[in-house]
């Protein structure tokens, strides 16, 4: 709505309150002796038809709702100018004293977007609108207002043909049973769009069904208290009852408030959701916040241009009947379908699309993350299994070159040094050096190699590599169990290198203690423990050796835990599946 | 020094045979060669050895098989498995092998070859443990 427009019916909105509140005291009729009451309650109609045209222009600027409010406002109050002392506003108050009430059927029919769905609606509408100008102009030709008790003073009926006297009872009983069909027409058709709606558009309609039968049962007795004498006090009739007008404003204002709460219920909901939430939930989520239980939520099939929606059911590339597909983001890769009158709230769709995408949006990035952490463990297993291949093949090769060469050389010098006894002391000696040079360089070689892979755990495996450690090591160990078995290579040198790697560790914190080793299979894991009767004190995030050790578990899928307890000793513990 | 016990040295490294072989002969023993598991099963019907010296990685096979099936044959000889690496490298692997003992291939020599052999005089025959 453009500011000026707003300013104006603001304006409008204040001058008719203001009208509503002084006019009486300008004479008319009632005038200033009828009851507060009556002014009152004008006003609160006014106010609540005049507010809601307001919020309703502003919310929904595409609908006619806020026209049509605004228009019944003043429609209102028109009735009132009957309060002004001067014949013409006063003949016009009386003409068109009924004239919201057309206004209002309008209104209803044209639930909940200010626009007539049918032809017959419209030819309703009018007919209401004829008739409803018709009858009073005819009605004012007859009406006498000194015989309806408007005192002295009372400014003159312009349209009242001279010596008229009032309608008679036909005459009166036509114009009622009339009014009355009409309003059970409008009712019935009002009934019969709420039954063909669904979803959104039946919810604003049941608002509309408990609004206006009330309204329609006030009228009737309106109609009929102002042709025959019924003995209900004016101050209800006309004072407390039209109160009732004002609950429809009230109610859309109501159901604004809710829509724009649903809209903060939908953001609500799916920030509560868990990150990447179930397409399901997610379904229910966003059908709850829009009111439209047969929302589904439905994604590209990857290849072909329909949709699968998330009960698995295909979902067509246009909606049927009824329906409408939004879009969830440019690449449409995800539709909501909804009920084709959503599309009357546009702000709340595209805010349920808008957290739909980015619900969608947050599943994906999860996936794609869980994805690249898969492959990332993946070859990290793939890195350290392929360094232990190379270690495995260089101590080979150590083994099969050099090392055999080493220990034929040596061989060699020995036999040279046997033939040279005795006949050569200076020769003898050279040789004998030789030999003990050849048997450290023999001895160096194994240990570097044994430092690159041990051999003993790829020709007898866990269990003989486990006791090649105990025995090597500087500290007393006891070897509690160790599976006898083979496993795979990575995890048996993962294993080997857990237990390696403490020894080394209470060889070097405690040296004084005795370690214990148990290696226990389980159902789908290996679990290796080393523990030490010394003083405590290893921190693995302290040393890189154990670091290390936890980076080489983690690469097989395991778990390395240091437990540390003053006075208890270390205890390390590796949890490696084996599949 | 029992004379000329016959010794079989099995091994496909033609370096380490040669030096064996004159360390060997130089103390006193008869020696034949082999380079793989088949031919040193070949040799040991033809040659029947006192004791044969097993590499443990050969070519075709490996060691402790060779020695499984040699110490299954009829009048098995003693089996001294070899390596250029230690017997720790092969966990309890020797130890429940069908192999009298082991010497590690730096540490050949006669005297060491004697001593399995006087060993196995007093003890019984090799065991044959099954495959």
């Amino acid at each position: 709505v453009p500011a000026r427009l707003r300013a104006a019916l603001i304006a409008g909105a204040v001058a008719a309150t203001a009208f509503t509140v002084l006019a009486p005291y300008y004479g008319g009729w009632p005038g200033p002796h009828g009851p507060p009451i009556f002014v009152i309650t004008q006003a609160v109609v006014l106010l609540a038809y005049l507010l809601a045209g307001l919020a309703a222009g502003q919310l929904r600027p595409a609908e006619r709702t806020g026209l049509l409010f605004t228009v019944t406002g003043y429609a209102w109050l028109l009735g009132w100018l009957t309060n002004l002392h001067a014949a013409l506003p006063f003949t016009i108050g009386f003409v068109c004293n009924t004239l919201y009430q057309p206004c209002l059927a309008h209104l209803a029919l044209a639930w909940p977007h200010g626009r007539l769905r049918s032809r017959l609606d419209r030819a309703v509408v009018a007919g209401n609108y004829a008739w409803n100008i018709g009858s009073n102009i005819v009605g004012a030709l007859f009406w006498n207002p000194r015989a309806a008790g408007c005192g002295a003073g009372c400014p003159a009926n312009l349209l009242m043909l001279p010596g008229s006297t009032q309608l008679n009872e036909a005459g009166n009983l036509i114009v009622t049973v009339i009014s009355t069909c009409l309003t059970l027409i409008i009712v019935a058709r009002i009934a019969r769009h709420w039954i063909s709606a669904r979803g959104y558009a039946r919810r604003a309609l049941t608002w509309m069904i408990w609004f206006s039968l009330p309204v329609a049962a006030y009228l009737e007795v309106l109609e009929i208290a102002s042709n025959y004498d019924t003995g209900i006090s004016d101050v209800v009739v006309y004072g407390v009852c039209p109160l009732i007008l004002a609950a429809g404003p009230v109610a859309y204002g109501v159901r604004m408030l809710l829509t724009r709460s649903a809209a903060g219920a939908l953001g609500a909901a799916l920030v509560n959701l868990e990150p990447g939430p179930d397409p399901d939930l997610l379904r229910d989520t966003l059908a709850k916040a829009l009111g439209d239980p047969s929302l589904r939520l439905a994604f590209r099939v990857a290849d072909g241009d329909g949709y699968l929606d998330t009960s698995g059911l295909p979902v067509g590339s246009a909606p049927p009947t009824g329906r409408v597909h939004t879009p969830l983001g440019p690449a449409g890769d995800a539709i909501l379908v909804h009920d084709e009158e959503l599309r009357h709230e546009p702000g709340l769709v595209r805010a349920a699309a808008a957290a739909a995408r980015l619900a969608l949006e947050h599943a994906r990035l999860q996936a794609e993350i869980r994805a690249q952490l898969d492959q990332v463990r993946a070859s990290r297993t793939r890195i350290v299994e392929a360094g232990d291949t190379a270690r495995r093949r260089i101590e080979r090769d150590l083994h099969d070159g050099a090392q055999q060469r080493l220990v034929t050389l040596s061989l060699a010098l020995a036999l040279a040094r046997r033939q040279a006894e005795g006949t050569s002391p200076g020769l003898e000696e050279l040789l004998q050096t030789a030999s003990e040079e050849a048997a450290g360089a023999i001895a160096e070689l194994r240990e570097l190699a044994r430092g690159i892979h041990p051999a003993v755990l790829t020709e007898s495996g866990l269990a003989g590599a486990v006791q090649s450690l105990a025995e090597r090591s500087p500290v007393p160990v006891v070897i509690v169990a160790v599976p006898g078995g083979r496993f795979p290579a990575q995890i048996e040198a993962t294993a080997y290198f857990v237990v390696s790697e403490a020894l080394a560790n209470v060889a070097k914190h405690a040296p004084s203690a005795t370690a214990r080793v148990t290696i226990s299979q389980r159902t789908e894991q290996i679990v290796i423990q080393v523990s030490d009767d010394g003083p405590g004190g290893a921190r693995p995030e302290a040393g890189s050796g154990l670091r290390g050790l936890a980076d080489r578990v983690a690469s097989v899928g395991g778990l390395l835990r240091v437990e540390d307890a003053a006075d208890r000793g270390t205890r390390i513990e590796a949890a490696i599946p084996c599949r | 020094v029992t004379p000329r016990a016959e010794i079989l040295v099995v091994d496909d490294h033609r370096g380490f045979r040669v030096f064996a072989r004159a360390m060997l002969e130089r103390d006193g023993f008869t020696v034949a060669e082999a380079a793989t598991g088949a031919e040193a099963a070949e040799a040991a019907r033809a040659v029947r050895p006192q004791l044969v010296l097993l590499d443990v990685q050969l070519p075709d096979t490996d060691g402790f098989e060779v020695a499984r099936r040699l110490a299954c044959q009829g009048d098995a000889p003693v089996i001294v498995l070899t390596s250029t690496r230690e017997a720790s490298d092969y966990g309890g692997l020797i130890t429940t092998s069908a192999a009298a003992g082991f010497v590690p291939k730096d540490q050949l020599s006669g005297m060491v070859l004697q001593a399995f052999l006087d060993g196995a005089r007093d003890d019984k025959r090799p065991s044959c443990p099954p495959g």
